[in-house]
């Protein structure tokens, strides 16, 4: 009996722990593509406020998780970010210097990077936020724009392909 | 006679219609969705015509050198529908969130711009893809 006790104890615990680890990690693995009906007015169209792309295709494993970002008629933007949060080079289109970091957060997905580019304003720093969320086979993605003191933010949503 | 007078007057037709669908250009044509700009700047200037009103506005780099912009903005029908007046613009600060464009000149597409004293922001609000 206690041996049947001990044994189902260690059975509820590897599963809790499973579990947590489930709730801990999504996958957002897969292709998606920017839903304009469900997004934030000034997140899609011709003028957005920020840039969303319109497809992302992402793969993920146990460290890390690699992001093509791509839009009509701009060059693409991939990364692959370590889940332990430390800083990766962007690999961004000629003239534009970008780095990164993720995390997992409360089973929500948190990259943060900063832009650079110059301008004949001079050199333009740009700092992003995204929380990314997973529904089901939606995936939204809350992104803040910060610039010269001012911050904005707008939430797009992507449908899994 | 009326040969003539119909191709000029399909020639001409052609013509402007050519000329409005350059003017009418697609954002990722012309300007990169990858460099999001903030400028802070004096507008100088002001046309309004069809089918985008253009702001040009003196914008001081870092260094203190002075560069003219050119914005581009929603059509002047868009712009007086959220309540801009001809009087509200020139030698009015204001604040443009944008995109540069990809030519590297001082041109941008402005998703917003707001008149820094009366706070006023104005959209872009084209929303064709």
């Amino acid at each position: 009996m206690t041996r049947l006790t001990i044994a189902l104890g260690v059975a509820l615990a590897l599963g809790a722990q499973s579990a947590a680890l489930a709730q801990a990690r999504p996958d957002f693995s897969g292709t998606w593509r920017l839903n304009q009906a469900k997004s934030s007015r000034s997140a899609v169209g011709n003028t957005p406020d920020i840039p969303f792309p319109s497809q992302i295709e992402v793969k993920q494993s146990a460290t890390d998780v690699s992001v093509l970002s791509t839009s009509v008629r701009q060059q693409p933007i991939s990364a692959v970010y370590k889940l332990d949060g430390s800083k990766v080079t962007v690999q961004a289109p000629e003239g534009i210097s970008e780095t990164g970091e993720a995390r997992v957060d409360g089973g929500k997905l948190v990259v943060t990077s900063r832009r650079s580019f110059s301008s004949p304003a001079g050199d333009i720093v740009v700092e992003f936020k995204e929380i990314w969320s997973l529904d089901g086979n939606a995936l939204t993605i809350e992104k803040t724009r910060t610039q010269s003191g001012e911050s904005s933010t707008q939430k797009a949503v992507y449908d899994k392909v | 006679m009326r040969g003539i007078l119909a191709f000029a007057t399909i020639s001409l037709g052609l013509l402007l219609a050519t000329a409005s669908l350059q003017a009418h250009h697609s954002f990722s044509a012309t300007y990169d969705g990858n460099k999001p700009i903030t400028l802070r700047g004096t507008i100088v200037k002001m046309g309004w015509q069809n089918p985008h009103a253009h702001l040009y506005v003196d914008v001081k780099n870092a260094d203190g050198k002075v560069v003219t912009w050119e914005v581009e903005s929603a059509g002047p029908t868009t712009l007086m529908k959220q309540g801009l007046r001809k009087e509200d613009f020139v030698g009015a600060e204001v604040v443009i969130k944008g995109f540069l464009a990809k030519d590297g000149t001082p041109t941008v597409n402005a998703s917003t711009f707001t008149l820094v004293e009366s706070k006023k922001e104005f959209v872009n609000d084209e929303k064709t893809p």
